[in-house]
């Protein structure tokens, strides 16, 4: 009479196996950072991240002895993330402005610049050490 | 509850459950019945465009993306192939169907999100967990093409800055089956539902001669019966070589009436359309670059030196989505960028689908034609004084009879 | 005569306890449930507990608009009165007119019941047209239309079945005492039985509408109304609707079973005394478990909500026909068994 399709996909998935995702910590650590700081030391358990694909865009990372300064990397970021230093000729990139696009590692004509696989970087400073990449 | 119901007025919004972005909403109610509807956008204004003009066209590719997290590559599609008219730059075959492929892509995952999202605005959070479930995997497959999961960054002036090599093509395929096997279900589960079709039946018609006169685009004037889709009226990317029907309510039901369940109809098969799309890429894709110029500085620098206005048009999941720009040719940034998204046609639809109908009925009605208010929101209006407002026609007729007096002092 | 005051003091607090804490241990269960249909994880068991918690926390706010009297009153009654139910049905074992805790006395019955389900439904359309905000007035005249269209079909259900009873020559056929020690199972033909089954299919139906859940939960629509009634609710306010709401939920469960599973283990086993109290309480936690899982639980997860003038045309339409068809099927089968001896 009344016609329920999810009535019986209902039934059936309550004896199937969750799919959430869970959250890496039982709970929300102040620092992620921090937090994968002590699972690396033993003191905490973490849920372990999906697979990441490659090619992932994840954190920059910078290589600062091929860089040559020539300032390519700026022009082209869409956030104004990479700060030129003119003492050293290098830069410094600013992981909390960075929105991940990947256009410098693209246009540097060296390779000093790549993206990382790192993506678990949330943290309350946005000054800390590991949100500045020089 | 026998006396006569005073008429008062309901606001949704600008933060409501109901809303999935900010829109003011103000309802002029009788009882549980619609009579007027208002609405004020510009919520979500972000000042996209004028960020746009002071920045290179590179930079404005990314700032496309994030135009909305739903249709963004389409944003990016549709300003490269842009300023690609304008610099006369000759895109390669290959990064054409790459574009196709992975415009599909987004179309699948937008569809999906929406059938969660109507379903959620019904009451049925089943169907809303399983539509978000299914759409998992689409994002997956896009993550391992493009690199992330959201703001894809693939789009660039000349072709795509990631190909598609063949040994990704079973993962894609994957995903494909996966998406053909599900489909019965979805069509099933959404539109074999008694209260669903309850809920969804003659509520929010839009007749086909309104939608032609509002000016309503996408799968929201296709749910009322025009054949209107810009990949075959004017194709772009790889479209002139494929074969694509126009999706009407005809394909599940008899008849076209206009209503939310006919919108829920023409997304749903929109979506088998895309995953056929994608084979029909996958299988003709030709050799060739990806990338019409490779060198990013010596592309920066040509497109410092064109002058020139277009715009270009590309069907967004949301409906037709339309970009203009001007170049003068002395300056990086350009000097015009205008941004006219779909919604912002459809959006007037509101006044009309929403009369007659009853408070239960205003979430799944403003949803059905699938709203994305970041798309939209690019003008806010501000009054003399600096103040925003809107500014009514008695204001208007004040200010110019004020003006008119001073004259004849 | 003290000690009489003690102990029914006692009783009281008692029952009201278990009220609140198995009313709050069912939504935990319900959540849970609809979770693992939804292949979600689901929050803790405990979850409602730490939900009260944090409600209590938290200052009630008034609105400007509000009436404050009756705005702080209503969750009160509603809360008092939901717990009220629960002493006139029998919990397991423990019956309310008489053995162990005499609470209430000679008085109140099935019909006592039904009339104290309405209060807390009352208070909170008070509570809502009292709150100064047009969502809040929407969902107290939804809720009012509900409230309507539910009780006739609840009525027929229950005076179908007390009617059977008095033509069976039970005297008192209101009384809970006599439905609890006499199921209706055993006093049918098989005529009866089929019309007790429709009976029992009315008042699985009735359940989500008078809990206001998913599909009638139209008085709260979340998506619709931001909450309906309750949306002008915080804190110490909010906490006592819940807890209404949680006991409504025993309240009402405890009711589907008393009238169609009112077995206890007890005899089976052998036990008496505290120990068959013990046992027949969790014996009716787990059947009330069970009637809200399919009333409640799987009704709200395989439907979307309705509009109330579907709400009213089912209600008012199809659940009183077929409530009508079962009360005319245990009419028949009452006159057949007792050949022409109609009451």
């Amino acid at each position: 009479m009344i016609k329920l399709p999810s009535l019986p996909m209902a039934l059936r998935q309550f004896f199937k196996k969750p799919v959430t995702n869970f959250f890496p910590a039982k709970n929300l650590p102040p620092s992620i950072t921090g937090f994968l700081q002590s699972v690396a030391d033993g003191k905490a358990t973490i849920h372990p991240p999906i697979p990441i694909p490659p090619k992932y865009r994840g954190k920059i990372a910078y290589d600062r002895d091929t860089c040559i300064g020539c300032k390519m990397c700026i022009r082209v970021c869409p956030a104004n993330a990479i700060e030129f230093i003119p003492e050293t000729k290098r830069m410094r990139i600013w992981v909390t402005q960075c929105v991940f696009c990947g256009q410098c590692t693209d246009i540097c004509p060296k390779g000093s610049l790549h993206m990382s696989y790192e993506f678990l970087l949330a943290t309350e400073n946005r000054f800390s050490e590991s949100m500045i990449v020089e | 509850m026998s006396e006569k119901k005073a008429p008062y007025e309901l606001p949704i919004g600008p933060i409501h459950p109901a809303l999935k972005e900010p829109i003011n909403f103000t309802f002029k109610m009788n009882g549980e019945v619609v009579e007027e509807v208002d609405f004020a956008p510009g919520r979500v204004h972000r000042g996209i465009e004028w960020m746009g003009m002071r920045r290179n066209p590179v930079q404005i590719l990314h700032l496309c993306d994030r135009i909305c997290g739903i249709c963004g590559v389409h944003h990016a599609l549709v300003f490269a192939q842009a300023v690609e008219q304008i610099a006369e730059i000759d895109v390669p075959d290959r990064a054409y169907y790459i574009r196709t492929i992975i415009a599909e892509l987004e179309r699948i995952q937008s569809h999906i999100l929406w059938a969660g999202v109507a379903a959620h605005e019904l009451g049925f959070d089943t169907l809303f967990y399983l539509a978000w479930q299914i759409r998992e995997e689409s994002v997956d497959v896009i993550e391992y093409i493009t690199g992330n999961r959201i703001n894809y960054g693939i789009m660039m002036f000349g072709g795509t800055r990631r190909d598609i090599t063949p040994d990704m093509y079973p993962r894609i395929n994957q995903a494909l089956s996966y998406y053909e096997g599900l489909f019965d279900k979805m069509v099933n589960l959404f539109l074999t539902d008694k209260t669903i079709a309850m809920r969804c039946k003659n509520t929010g018609v839009l007749s086909k001669r309104r939608a032609l006169e509002l000016a309503t685009v996408g799968p929201t004037a296709r749910a009322s019966g025009l054949a209107m889709d810009v990949r075959v009226d004017s194709p772009y990317a790889a479209y002139g070589d494929l074969d694509i029907d126009i999706i009407l309510p005809e394909v599940y039901r008899d008849e076209t009436v206009g209503d939310v369940y006919d919108r829920i109809v023409v997304r749903i098969f929109e979506v088998k359309q895309s995953i056929g799309i994608i084979r029909q890429c996958m299988a003709q894709m030709p050799e060739g670059p990806v990338l019409a110029e490779e060198k990013y500085a010596k592309l920066l620098l040509g497109l410092k030196k064109v002058a020139g206005e277009t715009f270009a048009r590309v069907e967004a999941p949301r409906g037709e989505d339309m970009h203009y720009v001007r170049m003068n040719g002395k300056q990086e940034a350009p000097e015009m960028w205008k941004v006219k998204a779909s919604t912002y046609s459809n959006q007037m639809a509101w006044v009309e689908i929403l009369r007659g109908e009853q408070i239960a009925d205003i979430p799944i009605i403003v949803a059905s034609i699938d709203p994305c208010m970041s798309c939209t929101d690019r003008v806010a209006v501000v009054n003399q004084e600096g103040e925003g407002g809107i500014l009514t026609k008695e204001y208007l007729h004040r200010l110019s009879v004020e003006k008119t007096r001073r004259m004849q002092v | 005569m003290s000690s009489d005051i003690l102990l029914t003091l006692a009783g009281v607090v008692l029952v009201t306890l278990f009220g609140i804490v198995a009313g709050l241990f069912l939504m935990g269960i319900d959540r849970i449930c609809a979770a693992r249909m939804q292949m979600r994880q689901g929050p803790p068991l405990t979850q409602p507990f730490t939900d009260i918690r944090k409600l209590l926390c938290k200052d009630s706010v008034v609105p400007a608009n509000a009436i404050p009297a009756l705005f702080n009153a209503a969750p009160i009654v509603a809360f008092a009165s939901a717990v009220t139910v629960l002493f006139y049905l029998p919990l397991g074992s423990i019956l309310p007119v008489g053995t162990p805790l005499p609470m209430v006395g000679e008085y109140g019955d099935l019909i006592l019941i039904m009339y104290l389900l309405t209060v807390p439904a009352l208070a909170m359309v008070v509570g809502g047209f009292a709150s100064g905000s047009p969502y809040a007035s929407v969902g107290a005249q939804r809720e009012m239309v509900t409230m309507i269209a539910y009780e006739l079909p609840l009525a027929i259900a229950i005076v179908a079945i007390a009617w059977r009873l008095a033509v069976a020559g039970l005297v008192m056929p209101f009384s809970v005492n006599t439905l609890a020690a006499h199921p209706i199972w055993t006093v049918v033909g098989p005529i009866g039985i089929i019309g007790c089954i429709l009976l029992l299919i009315v008042l699985v139906w009735v359940t989500p509408a008078e809990l206001s859940r998913i599909p009638c939960d139209t008085p709260e629509a979340e998506t619709e109304l931001c909450g309906g009634l309750l949306v002008e609710y915080s804190g110490r306010n909010l906490a006592l609707f819940s807890l209404s709401m949680a006991a409504k939920l025993v309240a009402m469960a405890g009711l589907s079973v008393l009238l169609f599973l009112p077995w206890n283990l007890s005899p089976v086993i052998g036990i008496s005394g505290i120990g068959a109290a013990g046992i027949d309480l969790l014996f009716f936690l787990a059947k009330v478990i069970v009637v809200m899982f399919f009333s409640v639980t799987l009704v709200r997860v395989v439907m979307a909500r309705f509009r109330i003038n579907t709400v009213v045309s089912l209600y008012w339409g199809w659940l009183t026909t077929i409530g009508l068809i079962g009360m005319f099927l245990i009419i028949i089968d009452g006159s057949i068994t007792y050949a022409g001896c109609l009451l």
